[in-house]
């Protein structure tokens, strides 16, 4: 087995036990994603230099016998919109320019305490906005199953770099399912934490109060151990608020006896691809198999009305988020000899992509004093009314069963431009989102047809992480965990 | 003349007017981050971070103290503190507004529903109402290489962002003000209460305090004016004058039978006129802070802040008055609350509070204003005034050895050094060298006492007296040396 084929803990205690170093460990990473990168275009900036000083250094206290962290050696690559100091963050935008944040993440800051080696920035979708990675100003990313395909979006990047062996394990963020889809897409592990368990001082934000920052791996033990170190109360955040829940990745339980897991009876009429429903089948029978018991519950609100009310909250808050770009103190800007109005505009209309343009100005429209009321502020009640819903689901459940999409990736430019459809697309991921509950896409099965992978996806109430990768834990020992992805080649 | 005009002729206009008060609270760090919040002298650009610059990613931190200055100026503008307290984003573009947005309060601000009592033009008792008070964030500052310093036409500009962030207060009246006085009586009593809360220094040349007021007219039938703005007033007297002038400018177009446009204008501080605002007005829209979660303010924590709130000037001046001060003297003492305290220290030290009103009012004021200093950093302690007041009362020190003793305290001297220094003995003279000194001046000026007839006795005694008092520096009490000159006249 090659060192790029490890598992997170494999790697941490083979650099940590002296078996292999962490600088071999880096090229041996470097070494597979040169070999994909052609196809695959998963990053926007590869760290190589400066990740192998890291490694060396992380050797050279191994050498003076001190512990660099739990994972220690471990290479890792970030979503291009988690800022780190001194590296190129672009969040897939042109209108960042060269910007290199004089800050690092907090997430950047914990896993650097903990010994891991940053290899590359991830290709995404233009601040996050998109569910292929096809609006990244620097191009598509394939998927390395079929790099024919999407990896899905917006994190397609990093989920493309665990899927095809880079890196054990990368982060990315998830406003409406852009952490679950794509590792649904690569057939990983996705977790999108409870919202306030990551903190996201140093994310740049999309829907600030829809985003939380999570891991991509290849199996749900290295989900549990990153998850362990990122779930940290953050004082820099003020939305960040798991106290010590934490805890919960500490330990996780494969035995589902007694467990309730429900399927969502307003979801049973969509049509899925067919491969999703067999999935869908085997993966209940291994629930049952487990000991769980499965039900169903009703979410009638967000069946109707999650999909409108999320792009109506998420452009409200993205419009704010995205006025701070004018070309004034950093990134894309141009001559202002003509004026100020001029030179916010010229630097907004060819900073910014049409996805993006197209959400600011449905964000501005949205909260318009005259019709805020009906619509942003509209929306923000119903979002009450959908967290309510699932919390009255969460009475009867200890989680839900559902897919991550419909459908299965789609090939590069087959998704048609019809916007709405691929809105519909979300319907899976993004009340989760709006009710700020914890999410767990992991890979169920393959394709026959085209065989690729098939992801689904556990839901369950606010701080229940733990227990959903307990879920996992006992739904991986039955599947099987994901396996590395040819990666084109 | 038009008819509309014509029937415009009998009709009367009185004016409505609201002010929106900006202040700058006193903390040690801005509102969202922990950049200092005094950055006075230093380099531009030398006091922001990610946070108060808005860089991608970064998120803002409610500050605790600024949610406690803001809940002390509102109690001591008998506002209501609202518990949970919310956040929103202003949006509008300008180069000084780091992240597109302002964040600030709209629904749910820390106070509202207060009021402060003025008199109206009259004299009559009249309270304003105030309608909340609620927090934000500055904005950073432009410069403009302009000759007029405008940004229309400069050919280049520069932003400083040390000011972004700093702590705000917006508070906002109802239109229950009816003149100029009267809004700059609302301003002044305004400024003394929050000044007394601690909560803002509201120094006005520092640019802690500024004005903005909406000003229109209500016509004698029953019609209402249309609202106008009037921003960048940055002093009493600007705040008075651009009302008087938007007061004459509307009342004009309504009996020329015109009609006033709602709009904002400017305060031209030089040509003392309004202008309307060449630039439109942005658009603002509001949506809740995502980054801010609604913070509850326990009732706990209100009476805590509550607790440190002084007694408020007017309570003190009904207190200085009750002990015998004139209205104007309690009022003048009361302005401002180190002066309060020093003069109500020196009372309690057993100062008579006549005499210790008298004191501060004159040398004490007088001190502070040409040094320029607070009275807590008076070298003369108020135990100090206290004790040479009574030294005074008693007779035994002039009033003018009494100011040499206070001169001298002025510079560094204590008390007991400033009497050595000013050749005054603690406890006066005593009865014998009293004799002594009367013997002395008796012996001579024995012509005079051999002049003494008994229709010049008084006058000559009178002379005499003189003579000992200026020998005994003023310390001997006139009736003790008089009784003394008696006394060694009649044993010759």
């Amino acid at each position: 087995m090659q060192l790029h084929e490890l598992s997170v803990r494999e790697i941490a205690s083979g650099v940590r036990g002296r078996k292999f170093s962490a600088l071999e460990v880096f090229e041996d990473c470097l070494g597979r994603s040169a070999a994909c990168e052609g196809k695959v275009s998963a990053l926007i900036t590869t760290t190589a230099d400066a990740g192998r000083q890291r490694a060396r250094r992380i050797d050279e206290r191994i050498a003076r016998g001190e512990d660099p962290g739990p994972l220690a050696g471990v290479p890792v690559i970030l979503k291009d919109n988690i800022c780190t100091r001194g590296v190129r963050t672009t969040a897939g935008s042109r209108i960042l320019g060269d910007w290199a944040p004089p800050y690092d993440a907090t997430v950047w800051a914990l896993l650097q305490d903990a010994g891991a080696v940053l290899l590359g920035k991830s290709n995404m979708d233009e601040f996050a906005m998109g569910n292929t990675c096809g609006t990244s100003a620097f191009g598509p990313t394939a998927n390395p199953w079929d790099v024919a395909r999407v990896p899905g979006g917006s994190s397609g990047g990093s989920a493309a770099a665990v899927a095809a062996g880079y890196v054990p394990f990368a982060l990315g963020s998830d406003t409406g399912g852009s952490i679950r889809q794509p590792a649904s897409y690569c057939g990983i592990c996705g977790l999108k934490p409870t919202y306030g368990m990551v903190s996201r001082y140093g994310l740049i934000a999309y829907g600030s109060s829809l985003d939380q920052i999570g891991p991509f791996t290849r199996n749900v033990g290295d989900m549990a151990l990153v998850m362990g170190l990122l779930a940290r109360q953050d004082p820099k955040d003020s939305t960040s608020t798991c106290g010590t829940r934490g805890e919960c990745f500490a330990e996780l339980q494969d035995d589902l006896k007694g467990r309730r897991v429900a399927l969502v009876r307003d979801f049973r009429d969509f049509t899925l691809d067919p491969g999703i429903s067999e999935a869908m089948k085997k993966t209940i029978a291994a629930l049952e198999r487990a000991g769980a018991e499965m039900m169903e519950v009703s979410l009638p609100t967000v069946g109707r009305y999650a999909v409108a009310c999320y792009y109506a909250i998420a452009a409200s808050e993205a419009h704010t988020n995205l006025a701070r770009f004018d070309g004034v103190r950093y990134g894309y800007t141009v001559n202002s000899s003509a004026g100020m109005k001029d030179m916010f505009q010229e630097v907004r209309s060819h900073g910014f992509g049409s996805e993006v343009k197209s959400r600011i100005i449905a964000g501005t429209c949205l909260t318009e004093p005259v019709r805020s009321e009906q619509y942003y502020v509209a929306a923000t009640r119903v979002r009450t009314l959908i967290a309510r819903e699932f919390a009255e689901a969460f009475e009867n459940a200890d989680c839900i069963l559902q897919p991550v999409t419909p459908s299965l990736a789609p090939k590069i430019g087959e998704v048609d431009d019809d916007a709405m459809k691929g809105y519909e697309s979300d319907l899976y991921t993004l009340p989760v989102n709006m009710a700020g509950l914890p999410g767990y896409s992991f890979r169920a099965g393959t394709d026959a047809d085209s065989g690729l992978p098939v992801g689904l996806q556990l839901v369950g109430p606010r701080w229940s992480d733990g227990r959903l990768l307990s879920a996992g834990l006992a739904l991986e020992k039955i599947l099987g965990a994901p396996v590395i992805a040819g990666g084109g080649n | 003349m038009s008819d509309k005009a014509e029937k415009s002729k009998n009709l009367t206009f009185t004016p409505v007017i609201g002010i929106e008060i900006h202040i700058q609270l006193r903390t040690k760090s801005k509102i969202f981050c922990t950049c200092s919040a005094d950055y006075t002298n230093d380099e531009p650009n030398s006091h922001i971070c990610p946070v108060c610059m808005g860089l991608p990613g970064s998120l803002p931190v409610l500050n605790r103290a600024v949610v406690e200055q803001g809940m002390l100026a509102g109690l001591a503008l008998n506002c209501s503190i609202v518990s949970p307290t919310l956040f929103f984003r202003k949006s509008y573009y300008y180069p000084d507004l780091p992240k597109g947005f302002q964040i600030t309060q709209s629904d749910l601000p820390i106070a509202a529903g207060g009021w402060l009592d003025i008199s109206d033009d009259a004299g009559n008792p009249k309270r304003v109402r105030i309608n909340r008070l609620h927090l934000e964030e500055d904005v950073g500052k432009l410069h403009h290489s302009a000759s007029d310093g405008r940004l229309e036409g400069a050919e280049s500009s520069w932003v400083d962002y040390n000011r972004s962030g700093l702590p705000l207060a917006e508070i906002v009246s109802e239109p229950d003000i009816s003149s100029a006085r009267e809004a700059v009586e609302y301003v002044t009593t305004l400024r003394r209460r929050v000044r007394y809360s601690g909560a803002s220094d509201v120094d006005l040349e520092k640019g802690m305090m500024r004005f903005d007021a909406n000003v229109s007219m209500k016509c004698s039938d029953g019609r209402w004016g249309r609202k106008v703005e009037v921003k960048n007033m940055n002093s009493f007297h600007a705040l008075e004058r651009a009302i008087e002038f938007e007061i004459r400018r509307q009342t004009k177009l309504l009996e020329d039978g015109g009609e006033v446009l709602q709009e904002t204008r400017h305060w031209n501080d030089a040509k003392e006129i309004t202008r309307a605002s060449r630039v439109k007005e942005f658009y603002r829209k509001f949506i809740v802070e995502p980054d801010l979660p609604p913070m509850v303010v326990s009732p706990e924590w209100v009476e805590s802040v509550r607790e440190t709130l002084p007694e408020m000037p007017e309570k003190k001046a009904e207190r200085y008055v009750n002990l015998g001060l004139t209205p104007v003297d309690a009022a003048v003492l009361s302005d401002s609350l180190d002066v309060a305290e020093y003069f109500e220290a020196c009372v309690a030290a057993g100062a008579n509070p006549l005499r210790a009103g008298n004191w501060t009012r004159t040398e004490v004021l007088r001190v502070l204003g040409e040094r320029r200093i607070g009275a807590k950093d008076l070298p003369v302690r108020p135990e100090a005034l206290a004790k040479l007041i009574g030294l005074i009362d008693d007779g035994r020190l002039s009033t003018t050895l009494g100011k040499t003793i206070f001169e001298a305290m002025l510079q560094g001297l204590s008390f007991e050094d400033a009497m050595k220094k000013s050749g005054a003995v603690e406890g006066g003279v005593g009865a014998d060298a009293l004799a002594k000194v009367v013997r002395r001046v008796l012996e001579a000026n024995a012509d005079v006492v051999g002049e003494i007839r008994p229709d010049t006795r008084g006058k000559k005694i009178k002379f005499l007296q003189g003579l000992v008092m200026r020998e005994t520096k003023g310390q001997a009490r006139a009736d003790e040396v008089v009784a003394a000159i008696e006394a060694a006249l009649n044993s010759k």
